[in-house]
């Protein structure tokens, strides 16, 4: 089974982000692998036991390619990135061109990736990707197995009121979240392996795409800091009182109740 | 081309969900400015009473009925709404950031070439006539101003409680019955099983008032306490990562960077100590509580009201409390 693994290093969630002009943000220099994304290279790898073949993982990224090396360092066979300098401000649309520019050729059987990346938050570059190669997706998947011989998967995604099992015909795309696995610590062992790592770095020419085909369909006009709580008001009442407060406060202050 | 605004009219159980009214109220406020009709697009089968609740809130209802819409798969909605917006061309595409919304908008948006701005909890018309939609990035540590490029539409799906509901609209909407575009061999993926989740509570990204409790509970039966609150403010229930990692709590009631956000009218929040994780979950909730034993904890940063106090004393007088109010009420 040729499994693809799209995956991101992004800012942890403890990295400290602060906007510091209209276009600029400051972002803390501590990053980890998207951990929706080791869900994906978790499952990936679990399929590859199951069946045999190759996990490869993928980023497009111009600087990091941690998020590569903690691929190997779990299991993954080969580590691609893509980077170029027309790649830089480009938006979800034209990385998921990108990634489908470079994988439309390749034999895979599923491609998976987080549900969504701890940047950005977006959960376009999945789907989108699907689109562009023209194979179903399933978005946020938290259960799955692989028919290989009937060439299906079977996923469960969860939706607002419940579970939803699905069949889905290889190859197919599936984007994954929290509850479909526990994604494995690796060895620190392999950890070093996969600093020495041989990764194979790709420019968009070498995928017949330029400039032209970067251009964005949505565009960050503007950081903003988040709305900020007015100081919180303590209720230093003793018990009950205190509740009594509280449940006056909700109704005739803050009306929302 | 039609300069309309529409609205994707997710359902349930025959219900169309609050989301949509939400956004249809938006929408009109917007077409007030700017002259343009609302409408929106129905997908389904047997929807006489889910167009009906929709008709004093948008200008046309489009529906497509087949039984291949329910339950719903990108395989049978994109194709259908793609073809309908080529012939249209309205001027702004919007939904509910749910399931259904995160699955279909990337896609579809990718499928017309056109830009797509995921979980908002802003929209607005610029000077200039144009969308610009308002996102938390980073799990709500900043935000970002989206603008679109000049392809029709510009989507956007939009988090629960962005705008209120406005009751008073009167508008009566024509039905517009359109064939859909379906070819059964692009329906490859097969819903094939459903589990309805226990209890008759919306999940927590839907409801109005959501009640969390964490660790400080202690112990998993101790949730019955914030059960029993839920109930008497018929709230859902949330928790923290701490407890679903422990076993105790289901992972699709879990607040948080790796959970779900929730925009809640009215969060309460029990026993949380208020870890960035679950704090970057909260930040659109109107108002938040916080009831810690800890006078220290870090919630009380993030919350509106706190009480440091005794959570098992203080949870069930609360829910006896509320009860009085609210029964004194009806």
């Amino acid at each position: 089974m040729e499994i693809y693994v799209l995956v991101k290093q992004v800012p942890d969630p403890e990295a400290i982000v602060k906007v510091k002009s209209d276009l600029e943000l400051e972002i803390e220099n501590k990053y980890f692998t998207s951990f929706f994304d080791e869900i994906a290279v978790e499952a990936g790898l679990k399929l590859k036991e199951k069946f045999g073949g190759r996990v490869t993982v993928l980023t497009v990224d111009n600087r990091r390619v941690d998020a590569l090396r903690r691929g190997i360092s779990m299991g993954a066979d080969d580590a691609v990135q893509i980077a170029d300098a027309a790649l830089e401000g480009s938006d979800q649309f034209a990385i998921a061109r990108t990634l489908s520019a470079y994988l439309k050729d390749k034999p895979f059987d599923l491609i998976l990736t987080g549900r969504q990346a701890m940047d950005d938050d977006a959960g376009i570059v999945g789907p989108a990707v699907a689109e562009c190669l023209g194979i179903p997706h399933v978005h946020s998947i938290i259960g799955f197995e692989v028919d290989d011989q009937k060439r299906e998967a079977k996923v469960i995604r969860e939706v607002e009121n419940g579970r939803e099992t699905l069949t889905c015909p290889l190859p197919a795309l599936l984007t994954c979240q929290k509850g479909l696995n526990k994604p494995r610590i690796p060895l620190v062992m392999n950890v070093m392996k996969a600093m020495k790592a041989q990764i194979k770095k790709i420019d968009l020419a070498s995928l017949g795409l330029g400039q032209s085909d970067m251009s964005p369909y949505i565009k960050i006009e503007k950081y903003v800091p988040p709305p900020k709580r007015p100081p919180v008001k303590m209720i230093k009442e003793d018990f009950p009182e205190n509740v009594r407060v509280l449940v006056k406060l909700l109704r005739e202050e803050a009306k929302v109740i | 081309m039609s300069n309309d605004i529409w609205v994707l009219a997710e359902h349930q159980e025959g219900k169309v969900k609050k989301i949509v009214f939400e956004l249809l109220s938006a929408g009109i406020d917007f077409s007030k400015k700017t002259g343009q009709e609302v409408a929106v697009l129905l997908l389904g089968s047997g929807l006489e009473e889910a167009a009906k609740s929709l008709t004093p809130f948008a200008d046309k209802i489009y529906v497509m009925d087949d039984p291949s819409f329910t339950p719903y798969t990108s395989d049978a909605y994109l194709p259908s709404i793609a073809s309908l917006i080529k012939e249209h061309q309205p001027s702004i595409l919007l939904g509910g950031a749910t399931s259904t919304g995160k699955d279909l908008f990337p896609r579809l948006a990718m499928h017309l070439q056109t830009g797509y701005s995921p979980d908002c909890t802003g929209l607005s018309i610029g000077e200039d006539g144009k969308l610009i939609a308002r996102r938390p990035l980073f799990g709500g540590k900043v935000f970002a101003e989206m603008a679109f490029s000049e392809a029709r539409p510009p989507m956007a799906t939009v988090r629960n409680n962005a705008f209120l509901v406005n009751e008073n609209l009167d508008r009566s909407a024509t039905v517009i019955s359109v064939p859909p575009h379906i070819d059964p061999s692009l329906l490859k993926k097969k819903v094939i099983g459903f589990e309805k989740a226990p209890g008759a509570k919306l999940d927590i990204t839907e409801a109005d008032i959501v009640v969390a409790a964490g660790r400080g509970i202690k112990a998993p039966e101790n949730f019955k306490m914030i059960e029993d609150l839920a109930d008497a403010l018929n709230a859902s229930v949330g928790t923290t990562r701490a407890t679903v990692d422990e076993g105790w709590r289901d992972l699709k009631d879990q607040i948080g960077k790796s959970g779900k956000n929730i925009s809640a009218k009215l969060y309460m929040a029990f026993g949380i100590s208020g870890a960035i994780h679950h704090i970057l979950g909260i930040g659109t909730c109107k108002t938040v509580v916080a009831v810690d034993n800890d006078p220290n904890a870090l919630i009380f940063n993030y919350a509106d009201y706190g009480i440091a106090g005794d959570l098992f004393q203080i949870i069930p007088a609360l829910t006896e409390e509320l009860k009085k109010a609210l029964a004194a009420d009806r």
